[in-house]
This record gives C-alpha cells, sequence and structure tokens, in this order.
C-alpha cells in the first residue's frame, strides 16, 4: 500500500513536471532545504556591498561602496551607521563590538568607537605601506588572520580601461604599462600580490601572479586560499592555496620581484612563466559553474547549515548562486570539485561577500558596482530538510567516488550513461580567458554503488592530470524519491591516486 | 617621459568620453545619420560598466541599417535585436545554453531574435547590416553574454519618437537621471554645472552635516587623497599620500557622482573655487629649513566631527587639526608635536593665496621659526587674499 502511494506521489510529481517546467521540481519531500530571505536595506544606501562580517554580539557590520559602514541588529532589524567616509572598504576583518579592521582604497584601517556613542571616531592606519597608481582597477582585499596573528591582504593589478594619475602613492615603474595591449599591469609595488602584515606591523610581499584576487579565507590548518578571476593569464576563475614566495600565473607583478635581474615580466617566454606558475587548487570552468568568483568562507557551523560542513562555500557575481567546493588533498597537493548551490532559490545575483551569522545562516553581501551583479544583502537559512545532493566527489586511483547526502535508488544509480564524463584543459595565455583544450568525452567503464546506497564508485577508461573532468549526472533521484536537482560537478584533476 | 603624457591622454580621454555620451543622450538621434547610399549607420560601442555607449537610437521602418559594434571594454560582448517586448526572454533563453552557450555565441536559436553580433573579443569591431521592420515600435538591443542582459541594452526605435530619457523604460535605469551629488546637506544640494541633474536623491542613509569627510580620489594630490567639508563653505583635500593640506577651496564641497560609479578611473569634482594651494615642497621642516623630512600616515581621531591627522616626520609624531576661521576667510591648522625636542620651520610660498598669523615662533622671510618648546603646540592662520587666481 505504501508503495502504492509513492508511485502515485511520484507520477503526480511527474505530471506537475510536464506542467510547469520551468519551475524546481520538488520530490516527495516538497519542502525546500534551505530559504532565501531578503535584508531589508535602508533608504537611501546603494547597497553595494563590499564587506560584511559578524560582531560577538550578533550584530551584522557591513561596508558600502561609498564609504559607509553599516551596523545591522537582526533582531530588531534595525541599521545603523558606525563610520562614514571610508574609500571603498572591501574587507573587514572583527576585533570586538566596537573595534574592526577596514580595507579600503588607501589602507588597512582600524576603525574604533573609542568613546562608546556607537560611532567610530578613531581612524589608525595600520599598513599604507603598498602603492597605488590611482587607477579605478586597484582594488584591495582581505584582510584574513593567521593563527600567529599574521594579517593577509591581496592588491589588484591595475586595468587598461583606466589610467595611471600624474601623481603616485609608491614607486612608478611603468614596465608593464602601455605597449602590452590590454593586459592587467602593475606600475606601484606590489600590485598583483598577496602582502603579508607581520604581529610587528611590517607589510612583507607574500606571493605574486595575481589579478583580481577578490578571495581570501584560511583554513582551518592555517593555509591561505584565495580565489582569482578569469582574464588574461587567467584562463578560468581559480582557487589557489597559496604559500610563501610561490608565483600564482599573471605576470604582470613580478617587475617588483626581489632579486630577480630587471626582466620585463611580459617578455619572459610563456614556457618559462608556465614551469615557474603553481596550479589551481580548483578551477570553476567559465559559464559552467562561475564567470567571477568572490570570497570563500569554510561552513564551521557544525551542521547548523546543513550537511556540508567543512567544505567551502564561494560567492559568484554573474549568476544567482553559490559555489559550493569540496577539497582533498592528493600527494600533498590541494585538489577538488566544485558544483552549483542554490540555484533557482530566490537568490540574487553579485554575490560579493559571504559571512556565516552566529545561527549557522549564510549571509550573503551583493554588489553590482560597475559588473554584473545586483545589490542588497541575503541570508540563507538551513530549514532542517535534507537535500538530496552530492555530499563528496574524491578521486580514487581508476576513476572518481561520488558521496550523496542520502541513499540513492540504485538502478539509475548503477547506469553508466547517467554519469556523462567530459575532460578538458584551460589554456596558460597572456590573451582574455580561454577555451576548453583538447575537450572530449570520457569512457565511463564501471558503475559500483554500495551497500548504504550512499556512495558511486564510477571507473573511468582514463584520467589525465592537468585536466578538468566535468560530470554531468543523469536522473538521480534519492529512494524516498527526491531528485537530484545539482547534476553538474567538475573535479580538478592535479595529482593521480595510486 | 612619453609614457606619463600617454597616460594623462587616457585619463582625460575617459572624461571626453563621459561628455560625449552625456551629449549623445540628450541629443538623439546623433548617431543615425542617413549616408548617400540610403544605408543608415549606427556605431555603437561596448564600453566598461556594462553598457553600450549608446542607449537608444530612431530609424525609419524599412530602412536599411548598418550597425557596426566595437567592443572597447575588457570583457566580451555580444549585441541581440530582439522583437518587441522580448528582451528578457531572450536573455534567458541564452542563460540556459549552458554548455552549449559559448559556441553559440550565447545568441539562443528564437524566433524571437531578429539580428545579432556575435560575442566579441575587446577591441573587435564586427557589423550587420539589415532592413528594419515595416512595423514601428520599439525593438530592444541587449547584451546576452551571461550576466551582462540585466543591466546592458538599449532600445532601436523604428518610427517612434522616443520618450524623454527619465521616462524612458527601454534604457537602463541607471541611464535615465543623471548624478547624484554629495552635497554639504538635503538643503543645499551644490550641482556642478557639467552634470545636468534631473533629480538630487540623498547620498547616502544618513545626513552628513559638516564637518565630514570622504577619503576619494581628488585631483592635484596623491591617489590617498580625504576632502573634507568644514562649515562656513569651507572645504580642504588633505593627501594622506604626502602627508599635508594639499589646497583648501570655498562655495561647495565635492561631486562624487562620477567617482561612484563604478568602473573607469574619476575624480571628486571640486566645487567652488580654490583659494589655497600648498607649493612648497614640504611646510614642515625639522631642525633645519632646508631639511625636507621623510613622513608616514597615522590616521585621524575625529575630535567634535573634526579629522585631526597624525603622521610622523622623521619618526617623530605630528598632529594636525584644521578648523575654519571664525569669520569664514580661512583655516586655522593646529599643530601638535608632544615628544618633540628640535627646532621646527613652517614653510610658506608667496603665491600660494594666503597670508599667515601664528600663535608662537618668529617669521623671517616667509618661513616661522619655531623653538622645541613652542613647536609642540601651536597655530597658524591662513587667510584668503582677494583676487588671486591659483
Amino acid at each position: 500500500m505504501k508503495s502504492a502511494w509513492l508511485l502515485l506521489s511520484i507520477f503526480f510529481s511527474f505530471w506537475f513536471m510536464a506542467a510547469d517546467p520551468v519551475k524546481p521540481t520538488p520530490g516527495v519531500n516538497a519542502a525546500p532545504a534551505y530559504r532565501v530571505e531578503s535584508i531589508p536595506m535602508p533608504d537611501n544606501l546603494v547597497s553595494e556591498t563590499g564587506a560584511i562580517e559578524f560582531l560577538p554580539n550578533g550584530e551584522l557590520v557591513a561596508g558600502f561602496s561609498r564609504g559607509e559602514i553599516m551596523i545591522y541588529n537582526p533582531q530588531k532589524k534595525q541599521w545603523r551607521v558606525f563610520a562614514h567616509g571610508l574609500h571603498d572598504p572591501l574587507g573587514i576583518l572583527v576585533v570586538s563590538n566596537s573595534e574592526i579592521l577596514v580595507m579600503q582604497r588607501p589602507e588597512l584601517t582600524r576603525v574604533k568607537d573609542t568613546d562608546g556613542d556607537g560611532q567610530a571616531d578613531l581612524y589608525e592606519t595600520l599598513t599604507d605601506d603598498f602603492g597605488i597608481s590611482g587607477n579605478f582597477h586597484e582594488f584591495n582585499y582581505g584582510p584574513v588572520k593567521d593563527k600567529q596573528g599574521n594579517l593577509f591582504i591581496a592588491l589588484n593589478t591595475g586595468s587598461p580601461n583606466g589610467g595611471v594619475r600624474p601623481e603616485v602613492r609608491g614607486k612608478l615603474d611603468s614596465t608593464t604599462l602601455g605597449k602590452y595591449g590590454r593586459q592587467m599591469f602593475s606600475v606601484v609595488p606590489y600590485r598583483g600580490w598577496v602582502m603579508q602584515l607581520t604581529p610587528t606591523g611590517k607589510l612583507l610581499p607574500y606571493a605574486s601572479g595575481f589579478r583580481s584576487p577578490n578571495g581570501l579565507v584560511l583554513d582551518g590548518e592555517n593555509n591561505l586560499l584565495v580565489t582569482d578571476n578569469q582574464g588574461d593569464w587567467v584562463g578560468t576563475s581559480p582557487l589557489y592555496e597559496v604559500q610563501a614566495g610561490k608565483f600564482y600565473g599573471h605576470p604582470a607583478g613580478l617587475v617588483w620581484e626581489q632579486g630577480s635581474k630587471k626582466q620585463n615580466p611580459f617578455e619572459i617566454p610563456v614556457a618559462e612563466l608556465n614551469k615557474k606558475r603553481a596550479q589551481a587548487a580548483v578551477l570553476f570552468p567559465h559559464n559552467i559553474i562561475a564567470n567571477s568568483i568572490t570570497q570563500p568562507v569554510f561552513d564551521n557551523t557544525n551542521g547548523k547549515f546543513g550537511p556540508f560542513g567543512g567544505q567551502l562555500l564561494v560567492g559568484e557575481m554573474n549568476q544567482e548562486r553559490i559555489v559550493r567546493v569540496m577539497l582533498e588533498r592528493v600527494n600533498g597537493t590541494l585538489q577538488g570539485a566544485c558544483t552549483p548551490f542554490l540555484d533557482g532559490q530566490g537568490l540574487r545575483k553579485g554575490n560579493n561577500r559571504l559571512a556565516f551569522a552566529p545561527d549557522g545562516s549564510l549571509w550573503v553581501g551583493q554588489s553590482d558596482h560597475g559588473w554584473a551583479g545586483d545589490e542588497g544583502i541575503q541570508r540563507i537559512v538551513f530549514a532542517g530538510q535534507l537535500p538530496l545532493d552530492i555530499l563528496n566527489m574524491q578521486l580514487t586511483p581508476t576513476g572518481f567516488a561520488l558521496t550523496f547526502t542520502q541513499p540513492i535508488e540504485v538502478t539509475a544509480a548503477s547506469k553508466p550513461e547517467n554519469y556523462k564524463f567530459k575532460e578538458y584543459y584551460y589554456a596558460y595565455h597572456a590573451k582574455y580567458g580561454s577555451d576548453q583544450f583538447n575537450a572530449q568525452k570520457v569512457a565511463v567503464t564501471d558503475v559500483q554503488v554500495s551497500a548504504d546506497r550512499k556512495k558511486v564508485f564510477l571507473t573511468l577508461a582514463a584520467l589525465k592530470p592537468g585536466y578538468v573532468y566535468e560530470l554531468q549526472l543523469g536522473n538521480i533521484s534519492g529512494t524516498d524519491g527526491n531528485i537530484l536537482k545539482d547534476k553538474i560537478i567538475c573535479y580538478t584533476l592535479n595529482q593521480l591516486k595510486n | 617621459m612619453p609614457e606619463n603624457n600617454l597616460l594623462l591622454f587616457r585619463v582625460l580621454k575617459y572624461y571626453q568620453w563621459i561628455y560625449v555620451w552625456l551629449v549623445l543622450l540628450l541629443a538623439l538621434p546623433v548617431h543615425a545619420h542617413p549616408v548617400a547610399d540610403s544605408v543608415t549607420t549606427v556605431h555603437i560601442k561596448a564600453i566598461a560598466g556594462l553598457q553600450y555607449n549608446v542607449v537608444r537610437f530612431q530609424v525609419k521602418p524599412n530602412a536599411r541599417v548598418k550597425l557596426i559594434l566595437t567592443n572597447t571594454d575588457d570583457m566580451s560582448h555580444n549585441l541581440v535585436i530582439t522583437r518587441p517586448g522580448a528582451r528578457d526572454a531572450v536573455v534567458n533563453a541564452a542563460l540556459k545554453l549552458g554548455e552549449q552557450g559559448l559556441k553559440l555565441n550565447f545568441i539562443p536559436p528564437s524566433p524571437q531574435v531578429l539580428w545579432s553580433i556575435p560575442v566579441l573579443e575587446p577591441d573587435e569591431t564586427k557589423s550587420i547590416t539589415f532592413t528594419t521592420p515595416k512595423t514601428t515600435g520599439v525593438y530592444p538591443y541587449v547584451c546576452t553574454y551571461p550576466g551582462h542582459g540585466v543591466i546592458m541594452y538599449g532600445a532601436m526605435y523604428v518610427g517612434e519618437v522616443a520618450l524623454p530619457l527619465a521616462n524612458d523604460l527601454n534604457i537602463p535605469p541607471a541611464r535615465r537621471t543623471e548624478n547624484i551629488i554629495a552635497a554639504r546637506g538635503a538643503a543645499n544640494g551644490n550641482r556642478h554645472t557639467a552634470h545636468p541633474a534631473t533629480t538630487a536623491k540623498p547620498a547616502h542613509p544618513y545626513e552628513l552635516q559638516a564637518p565630514f569627510l570622504y577619503r576619494v580620489f581628488m585631483p592635484d594630490a596623491s591617489p590617498a587623497a580625504i576632502a573634507v567639508s568644514l562649515p562656513q563653505e569651507l572645504s580642504y583635500c588633505w593627501d594622506a599620500g604626502t602627508c599635508r593640506l594639499r589646497y583648501a577651496w570655498q562655495g561647495g564641497f565635492l561631486d562624487n557622482s562620477d567617482s561612484w560609479k563604478g568602473k573607469g578611473d574619476s575624480y571628486g569634482i571640486i566645487i567652488g573655487q580654490v583659494f589655497y594651494r600648498d607649493k612648497t615642497p614640504y611646510p614642515l621642516r625639522l631642525n633645519q629649513p632646508e631639511n625636507i623630512p621623510s613622513v608616514a600616515f597615522k590616521g585621524y581621531q575625529l575630535r567634535e566631527r573634526y579629522p585631526e591627522f597624525k603622521y610622523n616626520l622623521n619618526g617623530i609624531t605630528v598632529y594636525e587639526l584644521i578648523k575654519p576661521k571664525a569669520d569664514g576667510a580661512g583655516l586655522i591648522r593646529t599643530f601638535r608635536i608632544p615628544d618633540n625636542s628640535q627646532k621646527v620651520w613652517f614653510v610658506t610660498d608667496s603665491v600660494d593665496g594666503v597670508q599667515y598669523e601664528a600663535t608662537a615662533g618668529k617669521w623671517i622671510g616667509g618661513k616661522l621659526k619655531l623653538t622645541a618648546r613652542q613647536a609642540r603646540h601651536f597655530s597658524i592662520t591662513m587667510t584668503r587674499k582677494e583676487g588671486v587666481k591659483l
């Protein structure tokens, strides 16, 4: 009798699908796993969100493009001003309820309310020991703090769509400018670098080769992860594990490399640059997973945000989604998979900044400041209903192991044709973006479903390091009738597993 | 420095470009001019900020039109002309192309698409020639590259007279009204004449009463400038990059509307008359009047909302607080150097637009000499001279 009801329900859910193919198709458990709420924004605020973080008292502190730092009380649903007059604040690190560090155009600033009236009165420069040419694209990102108390910030390169001011701050070096066409440049120190501010206040160049690194995060083991944006020298948006002294691909900033013989970075042979550069841990295939990747945050909510604890969630500007990243270390190298998260559930575009609230909800600050996007702040709440999704994708010596959040229906899950793999790589070149090269289908030669029906082992005809493995899943459903909605997942294979 | 000239030219070019499109918007149809062979040529550029430089143009029904698209942005763009009212549908259809998108130039195979120019890389130009429909109406054009379509579009008016710009729902909202002014307060919204503002919305969720400040790109200063609005219609630019007062002006404050747009280089535009400009290599000297100190900016503390700047000269901490002169005719600069143990010189230039008075020290030919003790706390009043052109 029970199964008859189930069949009937499935029948009706298909009927529902046929009637309205545009709507997301719920299975038996129609309640969505996540709920997206929009936060009311104050009147007359242009809500181009540059930074969001939570204070120890549970209030949200947010920075906006016209220099406002506002505080939101989620209980009272009220906004108040904390500070104003900052220059494009793009990052906040909370110190206490009355003190934050703000990354703005000219400097990293301690912004503090010293007299207890609720508004900041002290703006103390922590570091301005880096150049600014006045080019509109020289954004600054961060800071994040490691366990030793070092702060890390990232300095965007300059854009050929803008110029350089007659008066700059820092030493001007025009080597990477002008005749190199439309490439992003670094004409003042240390544009295109991740910088380390030591606990004693010294700003040191840490790693080079960044183009537009709009996202920094430290993992639980003190490893620094940084995202970058597709463009010249960046075939598709990457996530890097950043280590001291390494080079991550965009040559412009090499002009400031210590001790290097004075060679124009844009005249170094590509093969030489390619040898020097560190590989991305994860590549986000352009137009498929993301177009413009932003801030990564780890889900450290101990289940309050659902089943994806420990995973990385990354903002995306051009599409109405967050990107979910599953990382693993193979032979010491970080690599992993990325998949869409929250498509079609009311999230807007322009997802520039992410922060987890103390209650485990994920807050997303949106911006469209000159680029595709949206404005405002939204909050994503795990509604308690377990979604059917890929919990993890891991490399095996012969293919991949997929873990699902729930047991899956075995018949469909056992069919190789429900796992369409494609492999390709992105070129490393000065040109803006990259096509997919050597793109071809990869046959799945064997499928094994685990006894608990939560894991599928896929054997592939071949595996090649340096390639992205894009997996398009077929109609996989849970044993309870739930249908898998996010059916695309891309694994960046740097290292093979033995 | 030929390269520097080139750069300056770029900045200027950007400004010229703003005015060019303002003119274009206000005087339509400028771009659609019939030529001898009776083909109307329309040249559209994809520009920074996910926009076309031309957001609307007018053509006759059943006319030959050559549409040229040049991509001057650093991202890829296409241009798709749709049937009336089909813009959103085509944008959504393009998004649904998924992996096929790139191959199809994000142009969905749809009867709603009339004509299109494929995805252009930066600096590429392509054109199409077509005969406009016999049916008059508003035919949208849009970039269907993922994420762009929501704001990057315009309208081809076939035979129809365009609405006033401000009411034209067929063009992006940001292009309907012009500028928002960072004025002193709602009461006296200063408008810069170059920007014919149609609406002056409050710029922030709070009202600003002088004194207040913006860190913003300012002309004639390093890129780490601070613009401060004072009572008495006085304003000044203090440069955190070089740790000194650069210039002061009176009349209005600042038009930030260009700098707030997001893409492209831009400056805050000064409203009013500059009456002081520092022309010395650096005004404060330690020990000897010819010693130019090395500087480091340390921040500022608000004192009754006036910023008191803190900076180091050769490692010695200096505080500087600037207030308006009671009669509004200049500025009073109060310096504190609490740990000072050297002679201090304050050096002026005779053509900087102001005359000086000091609460301590001795003037020697335009240079104020202060003993170590006097320099721990002193004020300098700068009163504007009439009729000085700076």
